[in-house]
């Protein structure tokens, strides 16, 4: 297996989008090949990560798509749908291609336009991954599964509503140094707690999990370049290198999982995504982690193997988490902040980390940042994708 | 659907699961008999969801795990108006869904 870096990344700013998905998806496309700057090298291969281009937006096919709205004809080219994983299972097939010597250049893009239908459509297709008969029959959504995920966790390991509030506080402070983030307001744990105001401002949406636990709903796309690493420095750029890549799945059925609170899946992707690079969780410098729901920071900063069991929110309230802490997670703004379309999210977490371990990432520059960690999380914690990458000095 | 939530018992090791798989996640089997989810059990965790999908009119639901005394645990509709972690219930079949004209019937949990 021949080593593979990324030379080229871009993404649209998420939120609410004019633009179609196609125009969202060759923006960022086209924002990855110009950084990548290949000259007349061609590009073998497309990727697209999509969840639900089918039934949002009426459209299929749309790897062919993106080929034809980028005139990369003959590269090959086909969708990846993994749920709200899709994102790094398409950046695990671009590597997979380049390290097996399939193709030397990739384009990886992950896109989604979510607010083309309203939020009961929304909330009912991206609960349509849940089990057809055994959950999503009863109303289950993500935020159903997310709330009863939070009351087991708080009940056993002491994370309180404030904990909760404290990691969407950090991510949306984050996001307003992040001019791509879908939410650019400041709270604070007054304002979304304890003001008498605060039951108005920020409702249960599923209990114990509010308003501003829970990510926005988003349009957007973001895309990578990859070619094998011996390209790379031959065409003399700052390399980052795909060092580390797990994947694994969980039970469909949360309910099955022999303790609900663990995210089994999550751990082992990340054991074997740290394997692969041959470094420990204390060898890395930022993570980018799948807060759809902000007590999933907590959680998966435990399960990649950052923090015990029952611990991630006591670093959290030492600071430990923030962007000027040892560890800094979602200095993007995460999914919370950021925003969530869901099958760019999972490129989107490897754009902020490029950027972040080039030197690139503005006044949320995490300093000095040599190892970096994604975590994409499908389902609720079925199949989860972990990423470490490396700058290459 | 039939008014009852089944899943299914392993003709190799005995082990029940539901929801229903081709291959036992115990033994790796592939023979297996039904059995209906039902009975007395305890609410392993629970939420009020205000997010719903299509097909529902109420401001929320109710919804919870339940772990079956046999040790099979189900996702379900919880009708109970003082809920909490560890408490007794039972299961009972209702309407959980209704789409269009089409009924669906499946679990809910009562208080014992």
């Amino acid at each position: 297996m021949r080593g593979v870096a990324i030379i080229g990344c871009a993404m649209t700013k998420f939120g609410r989008s004019d633009l179609s998905l196609m125009e969202l998806m060759g923006e960022s496309s086209l924002g990855a090949l110009r950084d990548a700057d290949l000259g007349d090298r061609p590009v073998d291969a497309v990727y697209v990560a999509n969840m639900g281009a089918a039934r949002l937006n009426k459209q299929t096919a749309i790897a062919s798509a993106l080929v034809d709205r980028l005139n990369l004809f003959p590269a090959m080219a086909e969708a990846v749908e993994n749920g709200p994983a899709s994102g790094a299972s398409a950046f695990k097939n671009g590597f997979q291609a380049v390290a097996s010597e399939m193709a030397d250049i990739v384009l990886v893009t992950g896109g989604e336009r979510m607010r083309e239908v309203n939020n009961l459509e929304v909330t009912d297709f991206v609960a349509s991954l849940s089990h057809p008969e055994a959950e999503y029959i009863y109303g289950v959504t993500l935020p159903a599964l997310a709330g009863m995920f939070a009351r087991l966790y708080m009940d056993r390991y002491g994370v309180t509503a404030e904990h909760l509030a404290m990691v969407a506080i950090k991510n949306q402070e984050n996001a307003l140094k992040n001019p791509y983030a879908h939410i650019q307001q400041e709270i604070t744990m007054e304002g979304i707690l304890h003001a008498p105001e605060a039951v108005v401002n920020n409702p249960l949406i599923a209990d114990p999990l509010r308003l501003y636990d829970c990510c926005p709903v988003s349009d957007g796309a973001a895309s990578l370049v990859l070619c094998p690493l011996e390209m790379a420095q031959q065409m003399g750029k700052q390399i980052v290198k795909v060092t580390g890549l797990g994947q694994a799945t969980d039970t469909h059925a949360v309910h099955e999982r022999p303790d609900p609170t663990q995210l089994t899946a999550v751990r082992l992707a990340a054991q074997k995504a740290f394997a692969m690079a041959g470094l420990t969780p204390k060898e890395i410098d930022l993570a980018e982690l799948h807060d759809a729901f902000t007590i999933l920071e907590i959680a998966q900063s435990e399960e990649a193997g950052f923090f015990k069991k029952g611990e991630g929110h006591l670093a959290l309230e030492k600071g430990i988490t923030s962007l000027s802490g040892e560890l800094p997670i979602n200095p993007s703004g995460g999914l919370k902040a950021r925003g969530h379309p869901v099958g760019a999210t999972g490129v989107a977490q490897l754009v902020e980390l490029v950027w972040q371990l080039r030197g690139e990432a503005g006044k949320r520059q995490v300093e000095g940042a040599k190892n970096a960690f994604a975590c994409n999380f499908g389902g609720f914690g079925n199949n989860v994708v972990a990423t470490v990458l490396k700058r290459e000095d | 659907m039939e008014e009852k939530v089944c899943g299914v018992r392993c003709k190799a090791c005995g082990k029940e699961s539901y929801p229903a798989h081709a291959i036992c996640p115990g033994c790796g089997g592939d023979d297996f008999e039904q059995f209906e989810i039902a009975g007395e059990g305890k609410i392993l965790t629970y939420t009020d969801v205000y997010a719903l999908p299509l097909d529902y009119v109420q401001r929320y639901l109710r919804l919870a795990i339940v772990e079956l005394d046999s040790g099979v645990r189900a996702t379900g509709q919880l009708l109970d108006d003082d809920p909490k972690i560890g408490k007794r219930v039972k299961t009972i079949i209702g309407i959980v869904r209704q789409s269009g004209d089409r009924k669906i019937h499946g679990l809910q949990f009562v208080p014992v």
